[in-house]
């Protein structure tokens, strides 16, 4: 992307439980992330894409089936959303971002997050074509809907109740083509 | 007072997560006879082969959709009667209103826990046994 394209661009910020779709090339959809996952799914031929951004609900594991039922409603709300823009379900492209453990207790929200998302798109046939989820940093998250392209940026924030150690993978930005 | 056991279920969602959430909800209510459809048209083929009591039904959905798949079913004379719950998303008020008109029974709003799903359910056949 040129230097003009970037400064031309228009950013919609997605927060949880929200998601945004487009086929315009100068949108980019940001979001930043902790236990929350976001997806990115793309159609390469209609041009379009769109991000959610959503958390499972976390009861310790008690209602497993709940949050697969809340995972699953978040998703199906996205792809249905790109279904009604002319994309096909079937050249539909995943990228994954979050899940970490923000903070030390009983429960990894973003494993169970994680673990959703990555059994989700498996079972739906809908290939992961990168992910960053996991780990114990914050990320912020740009998605260019039109074109597929995404960067994630990583925080070297510790977990709260922790000491700061370095992060398990390297702050900074990293392309994802 | 139905059995569940004894009502014969075909679930129809594009999503597979969705339709393995629905049939273990259903089982947890003590249904057995659950068939699955990928879509409004597979529905339809399959309902017009081998009948049923009751259809969970998605609204959006390649090739045929939940509410075109309701008026199929509403004009075809040995599919007419069969009970239909349409599953839909929050913000589909419109969508359930034209159901209604097409003679859809209940309506169920995602995501769903096993006892709304009991609820409606219930709602349309009585208490289930």
């Amino acid at each position: 992307m040129t230097g003009r394209a970037v400064e031309t661009s228009r950013k919609v910020h997605v927060t949880q439980g929200e998601h945004h779709v487009s086929d315009d090339p100068s949108v980019v959809a940001t979001t930043v992330l902790g236990s929350c996952v976001a997806a990115c799914l793309h159609d390469p031929v209609a041009g379009l894409g769109g991000m959610n951004h959503f958390l499972l609900p976390d009861d310790g594991g008690r209602d497993d089936a709940g949050a697969i039922r809340y995972g699953a409603y978040a998703m199906e709300v996205l792809i249905n959303s790109l279904l009604k823009k002319g994309a096909s379900r079937q050249r539909l492209q995943a990228k994954v971002f979050g899940g970490a453990r923000m903070f030390d207790g009983l429960s990894d929200v973003g494993a169970t997050n994680a673990v959703f998302i990555r059994r989700f798109l498996d079972d739906e046939g809908i290939p992961l074509v990168s992910e960053s989820l996991g780990g114990q940093a914050a990320r912020r998250v740009e998605f260019w809907p039109a074109s597929g392209r995404a960067r994630v940026r990583t925080t070297t924030t510790a977990p709260a109740g922790r000491p700061a150690r370095p992060a398990p993978e390297p702050a900074g930005d990293v392309e994802l083509f | 007072m139905p059995a569940a056991s004894a009502i014969k279920t075909l679930v129809v969602d594009d999503q597979l997560t969705m339709r393995a959430l629905i049939r273990n909800g259903l089982q947890q209510l003590g249904f057995t006879q659950i068939e699955e459809a990928v879509d409004g048209e597979d529905a339809l083929r399959r309902l017009i082969q081998n009948p049923v009591h009751l259809v969970l039904s998605d609204f959006n959905m390649p090739k045929l959709d939940g509410l075109s798949l309701l008026r199929a079913l509403r004009s075809h004379g040995p599919t007419r009667q069969v009970a239909f719950i349409m599953l839909t998303g929050r913000a589909d008020n419109e969508l359930v209103q034209r159901a209604a008109q097409f003679g859809v029974n209940n309506y169920l709003v995602k995501p769903f826990t096993v006892t709304t799903l009991k609820g409606k359910i219930e709602q349309v056949f009585g208490a289930l046994t």
